[in-house]
């Protein structure tokens, strides 16, 4: 169970202090998904880096099972961007980079992981050696390989082609019904928050303040966007991003 | 292969112009006045023993001097660049001293250390030093932002973060600019073994032998070509060794 309270988040010092983040209260029951979805540069980032302990919060509380946040977890996985694999390990390496960092590799690996995933030919090759496909299938292994309970997720389809984009947005949701993690998206995708959240918070622009919560309780099969209620999600979302 | 054929035509093309412009500067001194290629290279045949024992003792020094360099410069300048704080306060003694050439305190070192190979190897050390110092706490300076995020989320001490990113990351830009101070290094080590207490070293070799035996010097010179290429092609191998996945190639999945 995740429990954001009146979190609030600046920058800076003194006089310089800009607020990225104010009043923002959610609570996310474990296994379940939420999307963050808001303007590029409102601050949902920023939401995203103090639940995984990476920034400190000016004002109210996160915790995490009951316990409060003030460092990475190691229940908890983050997925960047671009996938945020280091070019001078191995696709070997970087899928185990948590595990060798937390002490527990080798004795535990992501062999495994990596098979499912598909990529048990490529273990020993660099980032700049896959596609772009590839390298987020290596960031989600890497995350995986502790077992987390939570999935923290910064626009990690952001600069891939539809296509791919859909194929990755398909296997996160096979992923999070199978490891029934709790999932928090955070994007600027309509599609793809109205595809993977259970729920979605729209956020304004900065400083982000949630201004509308949509709720979409069918999320979960793969065939989602061609139902009537995915249509229903991303026209209310549309709505409320406009308003 | 390729690479290689290249190599070897553009040191022969290098050959053929030092030949030309020996000829030259013969025609205009009506005499023997510069020594060509094959009178030098025949000299290093004929004192090869020799030279070894000069080649030898600016190799040691030169390569003891960049050691020393690379094990204090680099961890320094990776805090600098990563550490903020830092920064702020040594950045400036940098900037300040950095300018400074170095040669100026090579008197001053000879007092200080006196006029045997310690001081050489300081002098050579000392302009490593700034060399390898500046291009570390560049490269850490500029590290992209989500790998060290990636890392520090995985819950990454202190400690890891410098060995699984910022030295890394760091290591092509330091290894290059090592490669490249290699010509610097060999100027200050003739500077430094011309200076003192002639004894061994190819500074010395070349600087006895320039106005009575011109072409020994020129032996000489070319000894301390071969030690600077010798060492380029050393540090551009260690380059491909530990910096692999700066070299692969984009492949089609």
């Amino acid at each position: 169970m995740i429990e954001v309270t009146a979190l609030a988040i600046d920058y800076g010092r003194g006089v310089r202090t800009v607020r990225a983040v104010e009043e923002i209260d959610f609570q996310l029951e474990g296994g379940r998904s939420v999307a963050l979805i808001g303007p590029s540069g409102c601050g949902k980032t920023s939401i995203l880096f103090a639940l995984a302990g990476l920034i400190p919060s000016s004002a109210g509380t996160i915790a995490i099972g009951g316990n409060h946040v003030t460092a990475p977890r190691r229940e908890v996985a983050l997925i960047l961007q671009n996938a945020g694999l280091l070019p001078w390990k191995t696709v070997w390496q970087n899928a185990n980079l948590s595990l060798l960092l937390s002490g527990e590799y080798p004795h535990r690996n992501a062999g495994a992981i990596l098979e499912d995933l598909g990529l048990g030919e490529v273990k020993s090759r660099f980032p700049a050696e896959l596609s772009e496909g590839m390298k987020r299938r290596v960031g989600i292994a890497r995350a995986l390989s502790t077992a987390p309970s939570v999935m923290l997720m910064d626009e990690p389809l952001a600069s891939l082609d539809t296509l791919t984009r859909e194929r990755i947005q398909d296997l996160f949701l096979t992923l999070w019904r199978e490891h029934r993690f709790s999932l928090v998206l955070v994007t600027h995708d309509i599609e793809e928050a109205a595809f993977l959240g259970q729920e979605i918070l729209v956020l304004t622009e900065r400083p982000a303040r949630i201004k509308a919560t949509v709720s979409n309780p069918e999320v979960g099969p793969l065939d989602f966007r061609e139902c009537e209620a995915f249509q229903v999600t991303v026209n209310a979302l549309r709505e409320a991003l406009e308003r | 292969m390729k690479r290689v054929a290249t190599y070897i035509a553009s040191i022969i093309i290098l050959l053929f112009l030092w030949e030309i412009a020996s000829l030259a500067v013969d025609a205009i001194y009506q005499s023997r006045f510069l020594p060509g290629p094959y009178e030098a290279f025949s000299q290093v045949v004929k004192n090869a023993a020799e030279l070894q024992r000069h080649f030898f003792a600016s190799a040691a020094r030169l390569l003891l001097a960049m050691l020393i360099a690379l094990v204090i410069a680099l961890p320094l300048g990776l805090l600098i660049g990563h550490e903020r704080i830092l920064d702020r306060f040594i950045s400036p003694m940098i900037y300040i001293t950095y300018p400074i050439p170095q040669v100026a305190f090579i008197l001053f070192l000879f007092l200080v250390f006196g006029t045997g190979n310690a001081t050489k190897v300081v002098i050579v050390a000392l302009v490593l030093f700034f060399q390898i110092l500046v291009s570390a706490r560049g490269a850490a300076k500029n590290i992209d932002e989500e790998y060290l995020t990636s890392v520090r989320s995985a819950g990454a001490t202190h400690w890891q973060l410098y060995w699984h990113v910022i030295l890394p990351a760091s290591l092509p830009d330091i290894l290059t600019s090592t490669r490249v101070s290699i010509g610097l290094g060999i100027a200050f080590l003739y500077i430094a073994e011309t200076s003192a207490a002639l004894g061994t070293g190819l500074g010395t070799f070349i600087k006895t032998r320039m106005l009575f035996a011109r072409e020994q010097a020129f032996a000489g010179i070319v000894a301390m070509a071969i030690l600077g290429l010798v060492l380029y092609v050393v540090i551009e191998l260690l380059e491909h060794l530990l910096c692999r996945w700066k070299f692969v190639r984009q492949r089609p999945v």
